[in-house]
């Protein structure tokens, strides 16, 4: 039975190795955001390799995403759940190594404690796989790493429980073990998870001085009405949305601001603001070509405004190669009709678009998009920063306005 | 583990296989029987003092890194490097290659002896005002509106009138919905040689206001207009244009064959890509 025993920790230390490495590089890449600048975030299953800013990288969707971390109201960005695995990793790899060293004369009660907390990292993976699968719809390799690293800790678990098995049926006797032993095993693997979560909390700087440092918006409304209202359910606060339907981030924005409840409890007027030199002029090419045809048609929704802004978004992947290669208009008419495609042709459709851009002309916000502006005291629409609308929303939205947090 | 074979052998189990190596974890056995804990003999204790080692060294060393990822990020926020990440635009009207500084220096002086820009007291400039804050020479001053061709139109009027005929509006219309990212929209009024400079300068200065009304009614209520449209009114006696702007976008064409008379009955009106 050594030899199985041997397995099984060399499976558990195997995987708390690998898993130790990738937890290391997600919470790397979290920790560096930290510093409120935007970095290359790593997605390979060879660790360290292929960092890229993408916007279609999915290790970044997964770390901007709202389940990439707890507590984010409390701490600005949360607190990443890589921190965990980190504690959790070390666990098995001590434990892991003991077994192999140990393998014959290791107590019973410290294989059933392989056999036991080997679920555990394997539940949690379970669980990050199916939010990738139907929450994010992408996966990340990084993630997929730790997944691989959880299953390799359970096949030791497998091994170790089958072990035990042979043994109990063999008649073979070995040391039992205490019941501290197991429970005093499961204890330290939760503080184990637990500390690098405590530390990384106490460690955080303060972010409070850094929110309102983005700017306001001068001219607060458009004079010819030509911004779009978005209806909410239970609007509470005014803002202000400069958005492209053809923008991943913009997409990724209003999917946090929906699943973290915020949306509808904002006042939303919508100023589109395509990155499509065909309209804008402010571009010297097209960083998202047929965001203007998609502009127009949000334009065009007659009440159903953000039915259109979010099935532009829902079919992004879809819309953008026929923004590149022609036939936008074409599935947009198909979509909501042959009215939709005569009032996109309207000369005055043309003209509201450019009296928006022109709105974001006068207020000379940055060329960029998502970006929201968040009435304060009086008329001032003050600027949220980039930063804090992705990994320090929630925070920034306690901070700034908490009436919006469910 | 060295310390394993100075560990006092304490027992024997017939169970685990002979050798020393398992003798001392035999003697562990013996001694707790099934309810066995720690301590005990070393060889039991080496792996446990090795997975214990790993697994403390290894999170004390995680964390000890984590807690200098964070404290790093917080420096950098306080004491940002010089960013070398390139600029974000910021939102601005159009500006386009006739934008030359010449170009820019002679509208600025425009604009702001012509109310635009400023004190918002007066609107328009008559041919006195041009003249002498332009600085600039009649060929000169129509030279800077030659990039102009495309982006703008000539508004031809009837001989002694100022009101808009049908084409003219529809063209004028046409003309300020193409907007872009223009920040002003100009509006340069001439009289023909035809009648006294008194009379031409009046006539001129109508039909500017015959343009601005026109804007006006097509767009009621709308507080940009004020500040995008400039009036310029020329009279006869400053940059008459020449035969040669008879090819350009014109209203009116086939009334009358066009001539160097006919061509200075006229507005010309365009959007400028200028920032100023």
């Amino acid at each position: 039975m050594s030899k199985e025993i041997r397995l099984a920790g060399a499976l558990a230390l195997g995987g708390a190795v690998l898993g130790v490495v990738f937890a290391a590089l997600s919470t790397s890449d979290y920790t560096a955001h930290l510093d409120r600048q935007m970095h290359v975030v790593h997605c390979s299953f060879i660790p360290g390799a292929e960092a890229s800013g993408d916007e279609a990288n999915p290790c970044k969707t997964a770390l901007f995403s709202p389940y990439s971390a707890l507590f984010r109201q409390s701490f600005w960005g949360g607190i990443p759940i890589s921190l965990g695995a980190l504690g959790c990793f070390c666990f098995f790899a001590g434990l892991g190594i003991y077994l192999v060293l140990a393998s014959e004369r290791a107590p019973r009660r410290s294989i059933e404690l392989l056999a036991i907390a080997g679920l555990v990292p394997l539940a949690a993976s379970i669980v990050m796989f199916g939010i990738s699968l139907t929450q994010l719809h992408t996966f990340c390799k990084v993630c997929i790493g730790i997944y691989f690293s959880s299953a390799l800790v359970f096949a030791g678990s497998v091994v170790a429980f089958r072990a035990l098995g042979k043994e109990k049926r063999s008649g073979a006797t070995r040391p039992k073990g205490t019941m501290p032993v197991l429970a005093g095993g499961v204890v330290a693997l939760g503080v184990a998870s637990l500390l690098p979560a405590v530390v990384y909390a106490s460690s955080l700087p303060d972010y409070k001085p850094y929110l309102t440092k983005c700017g306001t918006l001068a001219q607060t409304t458009e004079p010819h009405n030509s911004l779009v209202k978005i209806p909410t359910t239970s609007p509470k606060r005014q803002v202000v949305l400069f958005e492209d339907p053809l923008c991943p981030t913009c997409r990724e924005f209003h999917g946090r601001l929906l699943s973290e409840g915020i949306f509808e409890k904002l006042d939303v007027t919508l100023a589109l603001f395509p990155l499509d030199n065909e309209c804008n002029w402010m571009l010297d090419r097209a960083v998202h070509p047929g965001a203007c045809v998609l502009a127009k048609a949000v334009l065009c929704g007659k009440g159903k405004e953000r039915a259109v802004l979010e099935w532009a978004y829902d079919n992004q992947e879809d819309l953008r190669p026929l923004g590149k290669n022609g036939g936008l208009k074409d599935r947009v008419v198909k979509q909501f009709g042959a009215d939709m495609g005569t009032c996109m042709d309207d000369k005055a459709t043309s003209i509201r678009l450019n009296q928006t851009l022109q709105f974001a002309a006068s207020n000379h916000i940055p060329v960029s998009t998502p970006q929201m502006y968040m009435k304060e005291s009086g008329d001032k629409l003050a600027r949220v920063c980039d930063e804090d609308t992705d990994l320090g929303l929630k925070y920034a939205m306690g901070q700034l306005a908490p009436e919006v947090l469910p | 583990m060295t310390d394993t074979k100075k560990m006092p052998q304490i027992g024997h189990d017939p169970t685990l296989p002979a050798g020393p190596d398992q003798f001392s974890a035999r003697a562990q056995l013996d001694e707790r029987g099934s309810g066995g804990g720690g301590g005990g003999g070393g060889d039991k204790k080496g792996p446990m003092i090795v997975g214990i080692a790993l697994f403390a060294v290894t999170l004390l060393g995680l964390m000890l890194w984590v807690r200098g990822s964070v404290h790093a990020a917080g420096d950098r926020i306080e004491h940002p490097q010089a960013d070398t990440s390139p600029k974000v635009a910021v939102a601005d009207n159009s500006e386009v290659g006739y934008c030359t500084p010449a170009f820019k220096s002679v509208l600025q002086r425009v604009l702001n002896s012509c109310g635009l820009v400023g004190t918002e007291s007066r609107r328009g400039c008559q041919p006195a005002d041009v003249k002498t804050f332009a600085s600039i020479s009649d060929e000169d001053f129509n030279a800077l509106f030659t990039p102009l061709k495309d982006r703008g139109a000539v508004i031809l009027f009837d001989e002694g009138k100022d009101d808009l005929d049908p084409d003219a509006k529809k063209l004028l219309e046409e003309k300020w919905q193409e907007r872009k990212g223009a920040r002003y929209f100009f509006v340069v009024a001439r009289a023909s040689k035809t009648g006294t400079p008194d009379a031409n300068r009046a006539l001129s200065h109508r039909r500017a206001n015959s343009v601005m009304l026109d804007l006006q009614g097509m767009i009621p209520h709308d507080p940009d207009i004020d500040k995008q449209v400039g009036l310029l009114w020329l009279g006869n006696e400053f940059a008459q244009l020449s035969k040669d702007y008879c090819d350009w976008t014109s209203s009116g064409g086939k009334k009358e064959k066009c001539s160097a008379e006919t061509i200075n009955r006229s507005a010309f009106v365009s959007w400028v890509d200028c920032r100023l």
